[in-house]
């Protein structure tokens, strides 16, 4: 695909406001991220004049790429650009009805035996692919939309009664879960603080508001609580590729700590986090971003401080067999599966935006 | 005719080092289309059949033959499903057969340029054997200036490791040799292990030459990652339960089978998909557990 050679000077004014609005965190939650950056790829389109899909895909490309590196932290936000990138693909494909249109994108043994060539440029002038794509966009806004509601209401078949629960931090889609599970019956939640990022805390107080038996535990109780515990329900940040996790910091600890005591861990991933990338080793410093440490140490603390170094770094990576189950809007899944997920949601000419 | 092919296969082996066993086999099996006679798909199919055997009695190894031209007949069927006549479906079968050829000549490449970003710089990487994906990635690697140290093992009986030693040495990626049974010595300074394969089997994992599941025992005991690089066309449709039930004309080359086999030593073992995190092949990053799928799609 083209590439250009300064994409700040193509870059719309109002993307490069949500950039700075994101680094200076006016958004809270990664589905507001989500839902601004579909909304901003929307606006693209609607202003803009395209007379083929190449056009109008490359524009999203420079636009996706350049979000994707000012925010290389947010996965959600390359993965919006790979999506809607895809719903032009399949818009181009139904309105060309050529023969491909129902051809899987994925490179498969099946189509080197049958030697097909799936080369597409995408150049053929398509009238009416701008609210057609438009149509599919909105769509796909309502699945958005809905998806911690979908979440939730797979919640009975998860919790069963006077179960305990460990969860881990604040996530709007865990306390949506188990608000609906509490909604048919009675279980018991506790909750890791996750200091100092994590907020714990303030997800246990909104669960105790809504009459759910509550405990809040610091992080070096986790794996002493775990032999007790039935259950660990966690969200995360991102899903990896291979079914790993970049989530909130200590969730490898409770990870490990369920995994001695074998319990079984579910991940509440909405399909938006899913990401085509792979963590490629360990100790890459690009997998991990780290804020003001004052909640490790006071700045105030100034004797301390010269002799001392501090790091609070935010994410931790949790390996795929750690996770038991992943629950996402469509249902649950093993973290084997995640692969065919990916395939199903973007196309792999888009992996690397 | 037969015998020809034999021939052919041989040939292509000792001229040209840097083409896989697989891959010869298939422009065997093109090259006897070209030439064939027949007149009917069936006969066709019965004189394909007699060649594949031949290859297969050949001293090479037999796995990634037997995966080739398993996937090789299953295009000839293909194929004559879309075209009625027979006439026509050897010209198709002809144009279609050098595309195919050619897709799975990139194949390696594809492999490469996927893998190499998995070597990030000063990392230290153990290999097993000889594999030309593993050689061709981590040149890939070295030429976009990456630095790391790999560590290859003698790989007995045949020795190959030197020959990979030398290959890396001449790319100027810098490399030790090391004995077989240092494999769990060395391990614990290893950042991940890289090897290639014979063939994949459809439950995910793998058969590559004597040592590889040792390696990935290690390797899953002292938790470092254990990749898997290979093209497609080495999937093989058989499902190993263990060592002993990997059929034997894989494990022995076809001079020794007459022999007491409880002498020998195999040359191939079978590493199970748990010992697996990832394979990367020409159709993508896929999970152990992905390879079953794409069988499926194929055979199905």
């Amino acid at each position: 695909m083209m590439k250009l050679e300064n994409p700040k000077v193509q870059v719309q004014q109002s993307f490069l406001r949500f950039v700075s609005d994101v680094k200076q965190g006016k958004y809270h939650g990664s589905l507001e991220v989500t839902r601004k950056t579909v909304d901003l790829l929307k606006s693209l389109i609607v202003d803009g004049e395209f007379t083929n899909a190449q056009g109008m895909m490359s524009t999203i490309r420079t636009h996706g790429s350049f979000l994707h590196k000012s925010l290389p932290h947010y996965a959600s936000v390359g993965n919006m650009a790979r999506r809607v990138l895809k719903i032009v693909r399949e818009e181009y494909a139904v309105g060309r009805k050529n023969k491909s249109e129902e051809m899987d994108p994925q490179e498969s043994l099946h189509k080197i035996v049958t030697s097909v060539d799936s080369g597409e440029d995408y150049s053929s002038p398509l009238p009416d692919l701008k609210l057609s794509v438009l149509d599919h966009i909105s769509e796909f806004e309502m699945e958005l939309e809905t998806s911690i509601d979908n979440i939730a209401q797979q919640a009975q078949e998860h919790i069963h009664s006077n179960e305990l629960i460990l969860t881990l931090g604040t996530s709007k889609v865990v306390e949506s879960f188990l608000r609906k599970a509490a909604a048919h019956r009675k279980f018991d939640v506790i909750v890791v603080d996750c200091g100092p990022l994590g907020k714990g805390h303030e997800l246990a107080v909104s669960l105790a508001k809504s009459k759910i038996n509550t405990t809040v535990i610091g992080d070096n109780a986790i794996f002493g609580i775990m032999s007790r515990v039935n259950k660990v329900i966690i969200g995360t940040h991102t899903v990896m590729a291979n079914g790993g996790l970049r989530a909130l910091s200590s969730c490898h600890t409770v990870a490990l700590a369920a995994k001695h005591c074998s319990v079984p861990v579910m991940v509440l991933a909405p399909l938006y986090k899913l990401t085509p990338q792979y963590l490629c080793s360990y100790d890459q410093d690009a997998f991990n971003s780290y804020v003001a440490p004052d909640g490790v140490l006071d700045f105030s603390d100034h004797s301390t401080l010269s002799q001392i170094k501090r790091y609070c770094p935010v994410f931790d990576y949790v390996p795929p067999e750690l996770v038991t189950l992943f629950i996402s809007n469509t249902g649950g899944h093993a973290p084997s599966y995640v692969y065919r997920l990916l395939s199903e949601l973007y196309h792999p000419d888009d992996y690397e935006i | 005719m037969d015998i020809e092919a034999g021939e052919i296969f041989c040939k292509i082996l000792q001229e040209e080092h840097d083409v896989s066993a697989g891959i010869a086999a298939i422009r065997t099996l093109l090259n006897f289309l070209e030439k064939d006679d027949s007149k009917t798909m069936q006969e066709l199919d019965n004189k394909l059949s007699k060649a594949i055997a031949v290859m297969r009695k050949t001293d090479h190894p037999v796995t990634s033959v037997a995966s080739a031209t398993e996937l090789f007949q299953r295009f000839i069927t293909l194929t004559s499903l879309d075209t009625p006549s027979f006439d026509d479906c050897k010209k198709s079968m002809l144009k279609r057969g050098k595309l195919f050829l050619n897709k799975l000549n990139e194949s390696r490449d594809k492999v490469a340029k996927t893998a190499a970003p998995f070597i990030v710089d000063g990392c230290k990487i153990l290999t097993h054997s000889k594999s030309r994906v593993v050689l061709q990635t981590m040149k890939e690697a070295a030429k976009a200036n990456k630095r790391f140290t790999v560590y290859v093992t003698y790989s007995s009986p045949d020795e190959s490791g030197k020959l990979m030693c030398a290959e890396l040495e001449a790319a100027n990626i810098p490399c030790t040799l090391i004995l077989d049974s240092a494999m769990g010595y060395v391990l614990e300074q290893v950042d991940m292990v890289m090897v290639g394969a014979e063939g994949v089997v459809e439950s995910g994992g793998i058969i590559n030459k004597v040592g590889s599941y040792s390696m990935a025992i290690c390797a899953k005991e002292l938790k470092k990652p254990f990749y898997v690089l290979t093209e497609s066309f080495k999937f093989v449709r058989i499902y190993p339960l263990n060592q002993q039930n990997l059929p034997k004309e894989f494990k022995y080359s076809a001079s020794k089978l007459q022999k007491d086999l409880s002498k020998e030593h195999p040359m191939v073992d079978y590493t199970p998909p748990a010992y697996i995190t990832l394979l990367f092949t020409d159709l993508g990053i896929l999970t152990p557990s992905a390879v079953s799928d794409e069988l499926i799609k194929l055979y199905l």
